[in-house]
């Protein structure tokens, strides 16, 4: 067995356990809405499927239209959206399969809407990787390791830890992280100028502003019926996701450590002045503060009240 | 609580880079590719307005109401089992065509139970569960969640055993009864369900075909396991239909004939001769498929079917 299926095996072995730990019951199997907004998501999802290959105009996407130096600079930061959104597959996929474990008889409409999820990813993978390709080819390996390390976290195995409620997980994934990137993707849009790239991004856009009313929407369904221990998990569980993921640069390269965030900062910062789909440090940054300031309050309508931190360069967040 | 825990090692971390998109297997590509065109919505795509259960009797009306409600048990296992070999592709770093694909099919299943859900609940009734708790456990799961978590059990086995047999027989069943199915409801979802799940199985053997030609002993003694497993512990407990059930004796005489009754109303499902002739066949073709890459389907004895 080579060192790379000796590996697969030992997260396999992970997955397995964990699995282990839950008894699912699956009978009653029910299947009728009990959160009608939820459902409605849902069912936005059938209707508002689309398909990459033909709803962006690829042909009129002009890549000779832009300098060397720009197409290099866009190709990267496509590229690196797409290891953003790689993980999505498997979290969202982990996440339904989490909800099967944890009842037959909750949680349809969650599980319907989810297993809708890792398909939308799937697409908006696409998209990155047919961009990145168009701008001279996608790059697969952050061929750095402090980079790879800060954008490869184990949360798929997260979703299916039994000492992780559900509701922590989707606070932390959907309402912050999806939050956030759903914010960050409206500034990209708000910058862009080509048109291909702007129809990109207002697809994935609209794909996840659902994804991130399905996080708000299952918290409230949920979160006021919590104990004290599961909500004092949901705020340590953001807590710990905005100090030590996204303030560590895991959506904004411009937070990344300074000795491993170029050429990647300074390929968003030529992507976004040629309106090729990024936006610069100055803007992501108050899209940062804006996200978790929108977060903080709505946590605080359940009482749940997120601290604040301390960050070198942003100050007090 | 999430960083804490990766940095104890209490999760292990994927080593994902680096990360290949670029198609290596064209003809799944070209399945996940046309995946995305047929896209459909059991709410508005089924000619529900046609159903008029009313129109049927109060016997006809429970056991499509039974079947129905079924197969909706049987089509959430492909969300709530089946898309743990999403997983498995990930971390085992199989081709992305592999993953793409995979990802529209959780889709498409969930698409199917919602739909098989609709049908029984619009027919008057969904049966959130089997009438005697025993029949929960032959029709409850196909251990496909368990066998893609277990990494002493091979792909090529869990794809030879989900793909190739289970979803075969089921697609076998459905071609050879959807003409029965005179009502246009239930006719339509028929059709967008085989629709789908035709791609699915070209999947399934368009991975072996192309991974066949590595096969070592112990991978075709492995398809060989899973495949006898699914047909001895699974179709045989009666997790598509009850009638083919060995030891049916926790489900109701009333669900075993749900199948027959419902297909005889031209309500969707098939009767015991559709068993016995597709069954068979099915068994056939597999055996004649598979015998390429060196694997050997026994033959399996059978109360009524008898040795197929």
């Amino acid at each position: 067995m080579g060192e790379g299926s000796e590996h697969a095996a030992r997260l396999l072995r992970a997955y397995q356990a964990q699995e282990k730990r839950f008894v699912e019951r699956r009978f009653p199997l029910r299947f009728a809405p009990e959160v009608p907004a939820l459902r409605e998501l849902y069912s936005q999802a059938k209707g508002l499927h689309w398909n990459p290959e033909t709803e962006i105009a690829w042909d009129r996407f002009d890549a000779a239209r832009y300098t060397a130096a720009t197409r290099e600079a866009a190709r990267r930061t496509w590229s690196r959206r797409a290891w953003g959104v790689y993980p999505g597959l498997t979290e969202s996929t982990a996440l339904l399969i989490r909800f099967c474990l944890e009842s037959g008889s909750l949680g349809m409409d969650a599980k319907l809407f989810l297993s809708f999820r890792p398909a939308e990813e799937a697409k908006h993978l696409e998209v990155c990787y047919m961009l990145a390709e168009r701008l001279g080819g996608y790059e697969p390996d952050p061929g750095e390791a402090g980079l790879a390390r800060l954008s490869n976290h184990p949360f798929t195995q997260a979703a299916l830890d039994a000492d992780v409620p559900v509701e922590a997980f989707i606070a932390a994934l959907g309402a912050l992280d999806d939050q956030l990137d759903l914010n960050l993707h409206l500034s990209h849009l708000r910058q862009a100028k080509d048109e291909v790239v702007r129809s990109a991004l207002r697809l994935i856009a609209g794909d996840r502003a659902r994804h991130v009313a399905f996080a708000w929407t299952l918290l409230g369904s949920r979160v006021p019926a919590l104990g004290a221990a599961e909500r004092a998990a949901v705020i340590d569980t953001v807590r710990d996701m905005l100090a030590n993921v996204i303030l560590a640069g895991y959506r904004n390269t411009w937070l990344l450590p300074e000795k491993i965030r170029e050429p990647w900062l300074a390929a968003e910062e030529e992507t976004a002045r040629q309106g090729l789909g990024a936006s610069t440090p100055a803007q992501e940054r108050s899209v940062l503060r804006a996200t978790v300031t929108q977060v903080r309050e709505r946590f605080a309508a359940w009482k749940l009240d997120l601290p604040r931190l301390d960050h070198p360069e942003l100050g007090t967040i | 609580m999430l960083t804490e825990r990766e940095r104890s090692e209490a999760y292990v971390r994927e080593q994902r880079y680096p990360l290949p998109l670029k198609s290596a297997m064209p003809d799944v590509w070209a399945l996940w590719q046309r995946a995305k065109t047929l896209e459909w919505d059991p709410q508005t795509d089924i000619p529900w307005e046609e159903l008029h259960p009313e129109r049927y009797s109060a016997e006809q009306v429970l056991a499509a109401q039974m079947y129905w409600s079924r197969r909706t048990w049987g089509e959430y296992g492909a969300i709530s089992e089946s898309p743990a070999l999403l997983l498995r592709f990930c971390l085992e770093r199989q081709l992305p065509d592999l993953q793409f694909f995979f990802t529209m099919r959780t889709m498409e299943e969930g698409r199917h139970a919602e739909a098989s859900w609709l049908m029984a609940d619009r027919l008057g009734r969904y049966f959130p569960q089997p009438q005697n708790p025993p029949t929960a456990g032959a029709v409850g799961t196909h251990g496909v969640r368990r066998m893609a978590f277990d990494p002493e059990t091979s792909l090529e086995g869990i794809f030879a055993s989900l793909v190739c047999a289970a979803e075969e027989i089921l697609i076998d069943v459905f071609k050879a009864t959807v003409h029965k199915a005179t009502n246009p409801a239930v006719r339509r979802l028929m059709e967008l369900i085989l629709r789908d799940e035709v791609r699915h199985i070209a999947f399934g053997w368009q991975c072996l075909d192309a991974w066949a030609p590595s096969f070592t002993p112990q991978t075709v003694r492995n398809i060989e396991a899973a495949v006898t497993t699914m047909i001895e512990n699974v179709e045989f407990r009666g997790y598509r239909n009850l009638w083919l059930a060995i030891e049916g004796g926790s489900a109701t005489p009333a669900e075993i004939d749900a199948d027959r009754i419902s297909c005889e109303a031209g309500l969707g499902g098939n009767t015991p001769e559709d068993e016995m002739q597709v069954f068979p066949e099915f068994l056939r073709k597999i055996r004649k498929r598979m015998a390429p890459w060196g694997v050997t389907i026994p033959m399996f004895d059978h109360p009524r079917l008898g040795k197929v």
